[in-house]
C-alpha cells in the first residue's frame, strides 16, 4: 500500500490565524491552511513551493512541532503525531533548518552544534570538550566544509553560519529534515556540497523537505514537488514531470477579482527618483521613479529587499551609494519627521511593531503624525481632534465603539485603516505603502483599494509594495520587480501584467 | 443592545485601572483614620500634605522618565548635589537668592543633559548610566562639601520655602505649580502624547515623525531639574545643606510612582497617579511616626509595597 | 582537519587565557613601577591589606559576572552583604557555632538571590528593579535587626578568617581564589555554564533546544546572592564589625571589576578570572589613589566614569558587529 511507504501523512489540515502561543486568535475564522494534504515518503526529497503567504512555513512549523494544527490528521511513522514542542519533535527524529539563523553568536561553532546535548566526561559533570570539538571537526570534514569548530560564531559569514545551522541539525539522528530556503546565502560551491549531502542522506534512508524558489536547483535535487496556494493544497507532481509553466500556473492560477477601480490619471511629473541606490555593499544598484498621480508597484518575494529600499528612502535605514531625489531635491541625512512635513510618508509592513501604537486609542494613533494640526493656541484642541478623527472614521469605514477605543482591541483590518488614516491626515504627496492589505478581510481590502485610487486621483504619487500579485496587477500603472536586493525587471505595458511574468522575474 | 450591568462593571474596571491610586489613597486614609490614634486631625493631615510636597516634585520627574521605559537612579544624588551647591551659593558665597536658586537648577539641567546624552547617543542602558552618573554625582557632592554640612542658612533664603500659607507653606505652593506644569505637559500638550507613544513603541513613534532623541533626553532633563528643585526646598526645610540629603529619596519616589500606576515598561504615567502615590506612602510614614515604630520599618514597607505593586501590575497584564 | 597547537591557542576561548596572563603581567609590572614611586605602596603590610580587601570585591564579582552575562544586573549586593553579615554576627554573638551561623547567613543570601531569580524568570520583571528592591529589603532588615546599631567583638577564630594568613597569604584570598576557580570551572566546563552563556547570547535558541531557562535564572541569581553573602561574612570578619550599611561601596566596585575584566553589559561575554583581574585593578587603583592622598570620593567619580566609558565602547563595538552580520 502506498501509505506503508509514507513517513508523514497529513490530511485535511486546517490552521487558523494564531497568536504567540500557536492557538487560534479569538473569534477568527481566517484560515492560514485550508484542507491541506501533504505526504512524505521514506528517502525522498520532497519540494514544497508556493508564493509568500501560501502557508509553507506554517505547514512546516506544524511538522516541526512548533505550533499545533487545529483539525485534520497528522501521522508520523505510522502513529498519530502530537509534538509538545521543537525539542520533542527533534527527539522523535524531525530536524528543522530554519531560514533565519538560530545560533548563539557568542558561542563557538562546536558549542552551537552540541547545544543542549553536550556529552559529559565519564563519571563527571564536566563537558567532554575534546569530544565536542573532535566530533564537530569530523562532522564538518565529512560533509566537506572547512569551518573551524573553535571559531566564534559571530566571526563567521552568514553563509558559514547557515552551514553550521545545517550541520547542527545533521548531528542528530533525524529521519526527516526540513530545510527552509537553505541556499539563500550560499555560494555555488557550497550549494553543490549541500546537494551532495542531501543525496547521501537519501542513501541512508532519510527524507528531506526542501523549500525553495530556485527552480534550477529543484530540478537537480527533487523527487516530488507539492504546490500550496493561498493556504490550499493545489497538487503534487513527480519531478520527472516538472514543467516550468505548469508549476507557475499552479502557484498563481487564480482569477483576478473585479474589486479594483482605476479612476486616476497618471502624469509625467516626477515626484520620486532613486538613482543607483544600494541597500547593501554587495547588492546591485537600484534605480526607479514615481510620478504624480501614478501607482507604481514594487513586487518580489519576501527577502528581496523591498522593505529595505523603502526604509532607506524614509531615512530609517542606512544605504550605500546612490541618491534619492524628492520633488527634484536630493535627500541627505533625511529623518522621518522632516519627510512627513514635506509630504513623504511610509506605511510600514508591520503595523503591530511600526505602524500602530496598540495600547493607545484610535484618536491618539490617528493624530500621531500630525500633532501640530490639533495643537493650536498652546493646548490640544480636543474638538478639532474629534472632528478630524470622525471624518477619517467615516471616510475609511472604520468599525469601532468610539474614538477612545484602544487599538489592540480592533480587528486587523480596522487597525490598518487607523494607520492609513494617520497618514492621510498628514496630507501626503508621496505615499510608500508596504503590504497595505496584509492580513485583512476582503471587504476592508476593497475599501483600501478605493482609498488608494482616490489618493492617486488627487495627484498623490504612490509606491505600492506588495507580495499579492492580483492586487499589484489590479492597482498599478507600472510594476518593478525586485529580487536579491535589486530590481530584476520593470513592466511598463499594462497588457503584459500577468502573474506569470512577474513571478518569472523573481525565481532564478 | 448593551447590558447595563456589564457596562457599569466595565466603567468601574476602567476607573480602577486609571485612577487606582486614588482608591489606594482613600483606603489607606480610612484605615489610618480609624485605627491610628491622633491621625485624624486637621494638623496631622496638613502635615502629611506638607511632607508630600517635595517628594511629589521628584515623583513627577521620575514618572516622565518611567514613561519612556527608562529609570533615573541618580535622582537622590542630584538632590544631594544641589543641596550642597545652593548652600554654598547662599551662605558661603553670599550670592543673591534668586541667582543661587537659578544656578542650582542649572546644575540639575546639566546633570539631566549628561544622563540623557549618554543614554540616547551612547546607547548605554539607563540603569547602568544613571547608576554610574549617580555615583559620580555623589562623589562630586561629597568633594564640594568637603564632607561636611552647611548649617544655619540665611533667613531670606529659607523664606522661599517655609513661609506659611493657610495651614500649608510656600513649598506646597511650588509643588502645586509643578503639578500644574506637568499636567499641562502630559495631558494638554502634545508632549505627553509623544511621550506615551515613545514609551509604548519607540519604533512606531519615530516612524510617525516624533523626534525621539530629543524626547528621550528631555525626560532626564526634567527629572534632574525637579531633583535640583527638590534639593533646594529640602535644604530650606531642614535648614541644612547636606550632600547625603536625597539618598533615601530615589527609592521612595520610584515606589510612589509605581504605586501611582506608572509602568516600568513605559507608556503609562499620570500626574494624579504621582500625587496620590506619594500621598499614600506619606500616610504610611505618618502612621509609623505616630505609632513610634522604627523608621527602618518604613523603608522595609516601601520595599514590600513596590514589590506588590509590580507583581499586581504584572498579573493584571497577563490576565488580559 | 588538524590544527597546530599554536593555532589552537589563538582561536576561541584559548585567547582568554592569554589575556589573563597578559593582564596579570601588566598589573605586576605597572604596579611595581608605581610602587617605587609611591611611598608605602610596596610595603608588605600595605600589599597584604589591599589583597585582603580586594578579595571582597572579587567574590562579589564572581556572582555579578554571571548575572551580567545573562543580560541582568544584581543591585541587591550591598543589601545582601549587610543583611547576611548582620544575621551571621547576631547568631555568633548569641553563641551559635561559627560554621552553623555562616551556613544560615549563606542560606539567607542564596534565598534572596533565588527570589530575585523567580521574579525575573516567572514574572518577567526587569532585573534592575527586582534586585534594587531586594537590596533595599536586605538593607532594611539589617537596620531593623539591630535597631540601626553596629555589632562587633566576634570570636577570634572568625576574625582569623578575615585577617589571618596561612603560608604568608591572607586567608581571605584563599577563599577568593576558591570562588574564582569554582566560578570559572562552572562557567567553562559544565553544561550549566554553557547554558548561561547561551542564554545571554540568544534566549530563543535556548528555549528551542529545550533547555530550562528557569534553571539558569534561578541558579545565576541564587549564586550571586550566595557570593554576596560570603562577601558580607568575610567583610565582617576582616573588620570585626558589622555595620548595617557596610556593603554600600561594593556594588560599584564589583561592577567596575566586571566591566574592566571584559564582561559585556549586552550579555553573552565574560570570564570570572578576567573579572578577578578587573577587581584587583580596582582594588589596587583605590589603594594607590589613597596613598597619593586622593579623596575617596574623587575615586568614586573616577570609577563611575570608567564604567560608563567602557560600557559605552563595548556597546558601540557590539552594535558594529551586529550590523555586519545582517543579510542585507
Amino acid at each position: 500500500m502506498e501509505s506503508d511507504n509514507n513517513i508523514i501523512t497529513m490530511d485535511h489540515i486546517d490552521k487558523y490565524i494564531f497568536d504567540a502561543y500557536g492557538k487560534p486568535l479569538h473569534g477568527t475564522n481566517v484560515k492560514i491552511l485550508d484542507d491541506v494534504h501533504f505526504d512524505m515518503r521514506k528517502a525522498e526529497v520532497h519540494i514544497l513551493i508556493g508564493e509568500n503567504g501560501a502557508g509553507k512555513s506554517t505547514l512546516m512549523k506544524i511538522i516541526g512541532g512548533l505550533i499545533p494544527y487545529d483539525s485534520g490528521t497528522f501521522t508520523y511513522m505510522s502513529k498519530p503525531a502530537f509534538f509538545k514542542g521543537p525539542k520533542d519533535s527533534l527527539s522523535q527524529g524531525i530536524g528543522f533548518v530554519h531560514q533565519e539563523l538560530n545560533l548563539c553568536q557568542n558561542l563557538s561553532v562546536a558549542q552551537n552544534i552540541f547545544l543542549g546535548s553536550e556529552p559529559l566526561k565519564k563519571n563527571s559533570r564536566f563537558i567532554d570538550k575534546d569530544m565536542i570539538y573532535e566530533k564537530s571537526a569530523a562532522l564538518l570534514a565529512s560533509l566537506g566544509f572547512e569551518i573551524d569548530p573553535h571559531e566564534l560564531t559571530s566571526n563567521l559569514s552568514t553563509a558559514q553560519q547557515q552551514i553550521v545551522e545545517i550541520v547542527k541539525v545533521l548531528s542528530y539522528n533525524c529521519k526527516v529534515i526540513i530545510m527552509d530556503e537553505p541556499t539563500a546565502s550560499l555560494t555555488q560551491k557550497e550549494i553543490d556540497k549541500l546537494f551532495g549531502i542531501i543525496r547521501t542522506l537519501k542513501e541512508k534512508g532519510i527524507s528531506v523537505i526542501y523549500i525553495s524558489h530556485r527552480f534550477e536547483e529543484l530540478k537537480e535535487i527533487g523527487d516530488r514537488l507539492t504546490v500550496l496556494r493561498d493556504g490550499k493544497y493545489i497538487g503534487t507532481i513527480d519531478m520527472v514531470d516538472f514543467d516550468y509553466d505548469t508549476i507557475i500556473h499552479m502557484m498563481v492560477g487564480r482569477k483576478l477579482g473585479a474589486m479594483f477601480t482605476t479612476n486616476h490619471k497618471t502624469t509625467t511629473d516626477e515626484v520620486l527618483r532613486v538613482e543607483n541606490l544600494k541597500i547593501a555593499q554587495r547588492t546591485a544598484p537600484i534605480s526607479l521613479h514615481v510620478n504624480k498621480g501614478e501607482i507604481v508597484g514594487l513586487s518580489g518575494l519576501v527577502g528581496a529587499g523591498r522593505t529595505e529600499l523603502a526604509k532607506s528612502i524614509f531615512g530609517v535605514r542606512q544605504y550605500y551609494g546612490g541618491k534619492i531625489l524628492y520633488n527634484g531635491k536630493e535627500l541627505i541625512h533625511q529623518v522621518p519627521k522632516k519627510l512627513i512635513q514635506d509630504g513623504l510618508i511610509y506605511l510600514s509592513e508591520d503595523r503591530k511593531v511600526e505602524g500602530c501604537v496598540l495600547p493607545m486609542q484610535i484618536d491618539q494613533n490617528m493624530t500621531l503624525a500630525a500633532l501640530h494640526q490639533i495643537f493650536k493656541n498652546g493646548y490640544i484642541d480636543k474638538g478639532k481632534e474629534r472632528n478630524i478623527c470622525n471624518q477619517s472614521v467615516g471616510e475609511l469605514g472604520i468599525v469601532s465603539q468610539s474614538l477612545q477605543q484602544k487599538c489592540n482591541t480592533l480587528s486587523g483590518g480596522n487597525q490598518q485603516k487607523v494607520v492609513f488614516a494617520k497618514w492621510l491626515i498628514t496630507e501626503p504627496k508621496l505615499m510608500i505603502l508596504d503590504e497595505p492589505t496584509r492580513g485583512i478581510d476582503v471587504k476592508a481590502k476593497a475599501d483600501i483599494y478605493k482609498i488608494i485610487d482616490d489618493m492617486a486621483s488627487k495627484g498623490v504619487a504612490i509606491l505600492f509594495i506588495s507580495s499579492e500579485l492580483p492586487e499589484i496587477i489590479g492597482m498599478c500603472d507600472r510594476i518593478y520587480v525586485m529580487a536579491g536586493g535589486t530590481i530584476a525587471g520593470e513592466i511598463i505595458d499594462k497588457k503584459s501584467f500577468t502573474q506569470e511574468k512577474i513571478l518569472s522575474y523573481t525565481v532564478t | 443592545m448593551s447590558n447595563t450591568r456589564t457596562e457599569t462593571s466595565n466603567v468601574l474596571v476602567r476607573f480602577l485601572k486609571t485612577k487606582g491610586s486614588i482608591v489606594i489613597f482613600i483606603v489607606f486614609w480610612l484605615c489610618a483614620s480609624l485605627f491610628v490614634d491622633n491621625f485624624f486631625s486637621l494638623d496631622n493631615n496638613l502635615l502629611i500634605i506638607k511632607q508630600a510636597a517635595i517628594p511629589v516634585i521628584c515623583c513627577l520627574g521620575i514618572t516622565v522618565v518611567l514613561m519612556t521605559g527608562g529609570i533615573d537612579l541618580s535622582l537622590g544624588y542630584t538632590i544631594g548635589l544641589s543641596s550642597i551647591v545652593v548652600g554654598i551659593f547662599v551662605k558661603t558665597l553670599h550670592m543673591p537668592i534668586p541667582l543661587s536658586i537659578l544656578l542650582t537648577l542649572l546644575v540639575g539641567l546639566l546633570v539631566g543633559i549628561m544622563n540623557g546624552v549618554i543614554i540616547q547617543v551612547l546607547k548605554v542602558p539607563a540603569f547602568i548610566t544613571t547608576l554610574g552618573t549617580g555615583y559620580v554625582i555623589y562623589g562630586l557632592a561629597q568633594i564640594v562639601s568637603s564632607g561636611s554640612n552647611i548649617n544655619r542658612l540665611p533667613a531670606n533664603f529659607r523664606v522661599v520655602g517655609v513661609t506659611p500659607i493657610g495651614g500649608l507653606n510656600t513649598t506646597v505652593l511650588i509643588a502645586l505649580c509643578c503639578c500644574v506644569l506637568f499636567y499641562y505637559l502630559l495631558h494638554m500638550s502634545t508632549y505627553g502624547r509623544s511621550l506615551q507613544a515613545f514609551g509604548f513603541n519607540p519604533n512606531a513613534a519615530k516612524m510617525s515623525g516624533i523626534d525621539t532623541p530629543l524626547l528621550n533626553i528631555s525626560v532626564y532633563v526634567l527629572c534632574s531639574v525637579c531633583a535640583a528643585l527638590a534639593g533646594v526646598l529640602l535644604t530650606i526645610r531642614v535648614n541644612c545643606a547636606q550632600p547625603t540629603m536625597g539618598n533615601d529619596m530615589t527609592f521612595e519616589v520610584i515606589t510612589s510612582a509605581i504605586l501611582g500606576g506608572a509602568s516600568l515598561f513605559g507608556g503609562i504615567g499620570t500626574v494624579i497617579g504621582s500625587v496620590f502615590g506619594v500621598l499614600s506612602l506619606k500616610i504610611i510614614e505618618n502612621c509609623i511616626n505616630l505609632l513610634n515604630v522604627s523608621y527602618y520599618t518604613y523603608q522595609a514597607i516601601q520595599s514590600i509595597i513596590i514589590m506588590l505593586a509590580i507583581i499586581f501590575e504584572n498579573v493584571k497584564n497577563r490576565k488580559l | 582537519m588538524q590544527y597546530s597547537e599554536g593555532e589552537k591557542a589563538m582561536v576561541g576561548g584559548k585567547k582568554d587565557y592569554l589575556k589573563f596572563l597578559l593582564g596579570v603581567a601588566l598589573v605586576v609590572v605597572v604596579f611595581t613601577i608605581l610602587g617605587t614611586q609611591i611611598r608605602g605602596f610596596l610595603s608588605f603590610r600595605n600589599l597584604m591589606n589591599v589583597c585582603r580587601q580586594t578579595s571582597i570585591i572579587a567574590i562579589c564579582a564572581c556572582g555579578m559576572t554571571m548575572v551580567i552575562i545573562i543580560k541582568g544586573i544584581d543591585l541587591s549586593v550591598p543589601g545582601v552583604i549587610s543583611c547576611c553579615a548582620m544575621i551571621n554576627g547576631i547568631l555568633m554573638l548569641q553563641g551559635w557555632p561559627i560554621p552553623l551561623a555562616m551556613l544560615v547567613a549563606l542560606a539567607v543570601g542564596t534565598a534572596m538571590g533565588l527570589f530575585n531569580g523567580a521574579m525575573v524568570e516567572k514574572l518577567e520583571i526587569p532585573a534592575f528593579i527586582t534586585t534594587l528592591v531586594m537590596g533595599n529589603i536586605g538593607r532594611g532588615l539589617a537596620l531593623i535587626m539591630n535597631k540601626g546599631d553596629s555589632i562587633g567583638g566576634f570570636p577570634s577564630a572568625y576574625v582569623f578568617m578575615g585577617n589571618g594568613t596561612w603560608l604568608g597569604i591572607p586567608v581571605s584570598n584563599y577563599i577568593m581564589v576558591l570562588f574564582v576557580v569554582v566560578t570559572s570551572i562552572l562557567m567553562g566546563k559544565t553544561r550549566l555554564g554553557t547554558y548561561i552563556y547561551a542564554l545571554g547570547g540568544n534566549d530563543l535558541v535556548v528555549k528551542q533546544q529545550g533547555i530550562s531557562t528557569s534553571l539558569v535564572n534561578f541558579f545565576v541569581f541564587g549564586f550571586s546572592g550566595f557570593c554576596a553573602a560570603m562577601a558580607g561574612i568575610l567583610l565582617s570578619a576582616q573588620l570585626d564589625t558589622v555595620h548595617p550599611v557596610q556593603g554600600e561601596p561594593y556594588l560599584m566596585d564589583a561592577i567596575a571589576g566586571c566591566v574592566i575584566g571584559g564582561v559585556n553589559m549586552l550579555g553573552g561575554e565574560g570570564k570570572a578570572y578576567l573579572a578577578l583581574i578587573g577587581a584587583l585593578i580596582i582594588g589596587f587603583l583605590r589603594n594607590i589613589l589613597n596613598l597619593l592622598g586622593v579623596h575617596p570620593f574623587y575615586q568614586n567619580i573616577f570609577v563611575g566614569v570608567i564604567i560608563i566609558v567602557i560600557v559605552g565602547i563595548s556597546i558601540a563595538r557590539k552594535n558594529n558587529v551586529m550590523e555586519k552580520n545582517k543579510a542585507f
